[in-house]
């Protein structure tokens, strides 16, 4: 039983919690900094080397989840905590937006066909 | 679970009530002792989500808050869409936020926008440093990046408030946008080159869409006074770290939570800066 629980250390009980410190050091940070200047500076080449088309809007999109993933993930620490906290944040937020989307874009897009065409 | 089997201790002569019975006690027994707490995440004396309350609401509030910036954007791509084919059509945003400071009379876009997401990266990346240090009980070392955020959040809040004052003087209000463009002045924008000299007559000015400006506003500006805020709490929880608070407790816990929301206004601008600037 004692080695089931060799690896609860930092685990959360409200009475005793201390919590789980332990520094991962400061490389995986810069090198997420990085890689988010290097997107955003992407982008402002992207921007004025294309012209605005689906294609580079699409770019666009993918690039700014891509940001969003790495400083979810690594900046707020979200990668490294229990799997149900991951899946409680994460879930909701991909299920709701993806129906947003779908639904107020195709609503827009109605809107504009029914007035102006 | 005592009150509803002493309430029903009359059924006790029921074989099935009573093996149910023993069965629920015994569980309850067993989860309220030590020993039990492997069987199952989910039986209860320790957290399945594995961090502390505060974390855990401050991770629910920032869950219920990216719904609320996700609603207003989606809601913005709604509008630009319905005006697709308008006579009236949505303004180019390069013809739109193209200024920079000192640099006046320049067609510039995406320059000045792109600086402020450095700069709200960059005290994205000191407040991490802050987290990090506060693992190591290290001071000193919270303080100063602490102070580095607070100050790159106060640079983000001078560039946006700059930026609503080019915004406004050029004609934009909460019920109101000049900046539709006449043909001939739309297609001269197009045709600007980056650092080109431009500069507008009246007459090249219409009417333009208004959800436009008011969208503007009411994106950037509830961004911005989440940035507000954000320095706001930054200042208080730097003047406890100063002041000894937490190195009297023993951790650093708190400087992660506003560090998560630290962390949440910088994401949401990630999405304000692709759907107001890029597209």
């Amino acid at each position: 039983m004692s080695n089931n629980h060799s690896h609860t250390q930092g685990e959360y009980i409200p009475e005793t919690y201390i919590p789980h410190a332990e520094s991962h050091g400061t490389k995986s940070l810069w090198r997420t900094f990085w890689i988010l200047l290097l997107i955003t500076v992407v982008d402002f080449i992207i921007y004025f080397a294309a012209d605005a088309s689906l294609f580079r809007n699409i770019v666009f999109v993918a690039f700014g989840i891509v940001k969003a993933v790495l400083i979810v993930g690594i900046f707020m620490h979200l990668n490294y905590e229990a799997k149900f906290l991951r899946y409680m944040i994460v879930l909701p937020a991909i299920i709701f937006l993806s129906y947003l989307v779908w639904l107020l874009l195709l609503e827009g897009n109605y809107v504009s066909i029914s007035k102006y065409f | 679970m005592a009150l509803f089997g002493n309430c029903l201790d009359f059924l006790d002569f029921i074989p099935l009530f009573r093996k149910v019975k023993s069965n629920i006690d015994s569980s309850i027994k067993m989860s309220n002792s030590t020993t039990v707490s492997s069987s199952s995440i989910w039986t209860g004396g320790r957290s399945p989500f594995n961090v502390s309350y505060g974390k855990l609401m401050m991770w629910i509030f920032l869950l219920s808050d990216a719904f609320t910036f996700s609603s207003l954007l989606v809601g913005y791509g709604a509008i630009r869409f319905s005006y697709e084919g308008s006579s009236t059509p949505w303004p180019d945003p390069a013809a739109v936020f193209n200024h920079f400071p000192f640099m006046h009379g320049m067609h510039l876009p995406l320059l000045f926008v792109s600086l402020m997401t450095f700069i709200l990266i960059f005290s994205s990346v000191t407040m991490v440093l802050a987290v990090e240090a506060g693992h190591r009980n290290s001071k000193s070392e919270v303080s100063k990046y602490m102070i580095l955020t607070i100050i790159g959040g106060a640079a983000f809040l001078g560039c946006q408030a700059w930026e609503w004052t080019q915004f406004i003087g050029e004609g934009g209000r909460l019920d109101s946008n000049m900046f539709g463009f006449t043909a001939e002045a739309a297609a001269k924008a197009k045709n600007l080159g980056f650092g080109d000299h431009v500069h507008w007559e009246a007459a090249d000015r219409i009417p333009g869409p208004v959800p436009f400006a008011s969208l503007f506003f009411i994106v950037t500006g509830f961004h911005g006074f989440h940035v507000l805020s954000g320095v706001v709490i930054n200042i208080i929880i730097w003047l406890n770290v100063i002041a000894g608070t937490y190195e009297k407790r023993g951790h650093y816990e708190m400087v992660e939570k506003v560090g998560l929301y630290w962390h949440f206004v910088d994401l949401v601008w990630v999405f304000v800066f692709t759907f107001y600037y890029l597209i």
